[in-house]
């Protein structure tokens, strides 16, 4: 079943009349699939991501999950997002005991849970810090783990490496990967790094001015190699078709 | 990961070490400052008694007002005054502080509040409390209630227009990062609305507190027998200078007691927040 969207269109009310965001969006994923949607700055990827997180609905089309339409945020759709989001009057474990704390679980099984969480992503140590004493890519790695411990059907990232450096996001890429190669659930990654989706994603949906430009599925085994043939190929394609757009310009 | 460790060991040495030399240094001078002013004070006055360049009565020395205070102990109505303030005090600003904050939330959140409410405080609120009180007066009597009333009134009109902004400004991603996980209303609002405004409305305490206190001494000066602003009164009826020092001198007493009680709670429901200061942009 999975994710569905299915014809999504959305714009937004601007100076010059309404504008047009999204158009004509429609793509299906598996329930174990990690996506990533690929584009340029300002084609829509974040309102497409806020809209299957619930906290915009499409002007048209349908958007569902295992059959049923989206309607508002849920805990089945985990959200990391790019600024962290985490709240700052809490310490590291606090926040991501929140999820289960929220879902009506008592105190030590969610602080239970919440330790599991912080030792996939390697934090334990932090436990009782505050998030203003984390460095970015610490913050990141929280995040994660506060939506993972919901266990949603649905993660969903909004390039939550994009604040990093190079060096930082490279291994939290390898760490995510992991985590996913564990856990297993559908990943919706936003990013604008064609490195980064050829190395992640089972499908990657190219976004170009609104429209999805191609949807492409990746058949790599995992860990990727940048340096395969099949890998340089991969982005070569997908560079092409963005630059192609820009081009057109 | 080892990265994170190490990063979180040499950030805790570097902020404990720091803190407690200068926070050590900044005291001392504090004390050496308050300890040279009542030098400088008793010194002063003195010299004064000595050469009588102007009659001593007008300024006694801080030992003239300890003698003050030892007086009025025996007469058994130190305490009595002290505590009469201090609760009256107490009650009224934690009303009022509380009536603020409810509004401001109401505010906030209902429009309907909102646009009742604000036109109300835009008309009221300019009117300096104190003139109101010979009205609160007539209508409720000399007793306690009047002077509860405008102790409450005073703090609660200005904490208004204090915090409603403040609790206004909620990080919208936080509320989505909160729904998302999924947090019903009460939940957003307990670990998103109500933690973001803790600071604002902590800062519209501390200011309004100075008027609480204006208020307490002024309804106390008015109609009273009993309380600091009543000592004042009463002293200058009888020229007892000592006293209306030792009065001024406690109320200024009193008003650090409790600025020291919000700032000590502030730093228990604070924590959170350090290394988030302006002073912690640059650190030596
Ligand atoms: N709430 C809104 N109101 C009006 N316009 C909006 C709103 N949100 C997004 N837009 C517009 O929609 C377009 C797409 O925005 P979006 O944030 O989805 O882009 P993006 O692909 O995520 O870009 P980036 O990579 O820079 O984050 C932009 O032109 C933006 O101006
Ligand atoms: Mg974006």
């Amino acid at each position: 079943m999975g994710l569905v969207v299915k014809d999504v269109s959305k714009s937004f009310p601007s100076e010059h009349g309404i504008k047009p965001v999204l158009q004509d969006i429609t793509f299906e994923s598996k329930d174990n699939e990690f996506v990533c949607v690929l584009g340029h700055s300002g084609c829509g990827k974040s309102t497409l991501l806020n809209m299957i997180a619930g906290f915009a609905s499409p002007d048209d089309g349908l958007m569902t999950v295992n059959g049923e339409q989206i309607n508002g945020p849920d805990q089945e759709r985990g959200v990391v997002f790019q600024e962290h989001a985490l709240f700052p009057w809490y310490t590291v474990l606090e926040n991501i005991a929140l999820g289960p704390t929220f879902q009506g679980k008592p105190k030590e099984e969610s602080q239970q849970i919440a330790k599991k969480y912080l030792a996939l992503v390697n934090l334990e140590d932090a436990a009782d810090q505050y998030p203003s004493q984390l460095s970015g890519g610490m913050k990141q790695r929280v995040g994660i783990a506060r939506a993972l411990a919901n266990e949603p059907k649905i993660l969903l990232m909004d390039e939550p490496f994009g604040a990093l450096d190079i060096l930082t996001r490279e291994t939290m890429r390898k760490e995510l990967l992991n985590i996913w190669m564990h856990l297993r659930t559908m990943v919706v990654f936003v990013t604008h790094s064609i490195a980064e989706a050829v190395h992640l994603a089972d499908r990657i949906l190219v976004m170009k001015q609104g429209k999805i430009a191609s949807n492409i599925e990746v058949h790599l085994d995992r860990p990727r190699d940048a340096k395969h043939p099949q890998f340089l190929s991969l982005v070569d394609e997908l560079s092409s078709i963005l630059i192609e757009e820009k081009a057109r310009a | 990961m080892t990265v994170g460790t190490n990063e979180k060991l040499s950030l805790k040495n570097s902020m404990t070490s720091h803190f407690f030399t200068t926070e050590r240094k900044d005291s001392l001078s504090r004390m050496m400052t308050i300890a040279g002013f009542f030098a400088l004070w008793q010194i002063i006055g003195m010299i004064n008694a000595h050469f009588e360049w102007f009659n001593p009565t007008f300024l006694p020395t801080p030992v003239d007002v300890l003698g003050a205070a030892l007086h009025l102990h025996d007469q058994g109505v130190l305490f009595t005054h002290i505590w009469s303030s201090t609760w009256r005090l107490g009650v009224g600003f934690i009303l009022g502080v509380v009536i603020a904050v409810v509004l401001d939330f109401l505010i906030a959140k209902v429009k309907l509040v909102q646009n009742a409410l604000e036109p109300l405080i835009n008309i009221i609120g300019p009117i300096p409390p104190f003139a109101l009180l010979p009205i609160f007066i007539i209508w409720m009597g000399v007793g306690e209630l009047s002077k509860l009333t405008l102790i409450t009134y005073a703090t609660a009109i200005p904490m208004i227009a204090y915090t409603v902004d403040g609790i206004r400004n909620v990080n919208p991603l936080l509320v989505r990062s909160a729904l998302s996980l999924g947090a019903n209303q009460w939940q957003v609002f307990k670990s998103v609305i109500l933690p973001s405004a803790l600071p604002p409305i902590f800062v519209g305490m501390r200011v309004t507190l100075a008027i609480s206190f204006s208020a307490m001494v002024v309804a106390e000066m008015i109609g009273a027998f009993s309380g600091l602003g009543y000592l004042i009164i009463d002293s200058r009826n009888f020229f007892q200078m000592d006293n209306m020092f030792l009065a001024a001198a406690l109320i200024g007493v009193l008003y650090s007691i409790f600025a020291l009680i919000l700032s000590f709670i502030e730093k228990r429901l604070f924590k959170w927040r350090q290394g988030t200061q302006m002073n912690d942009a640059i650190s030596k």
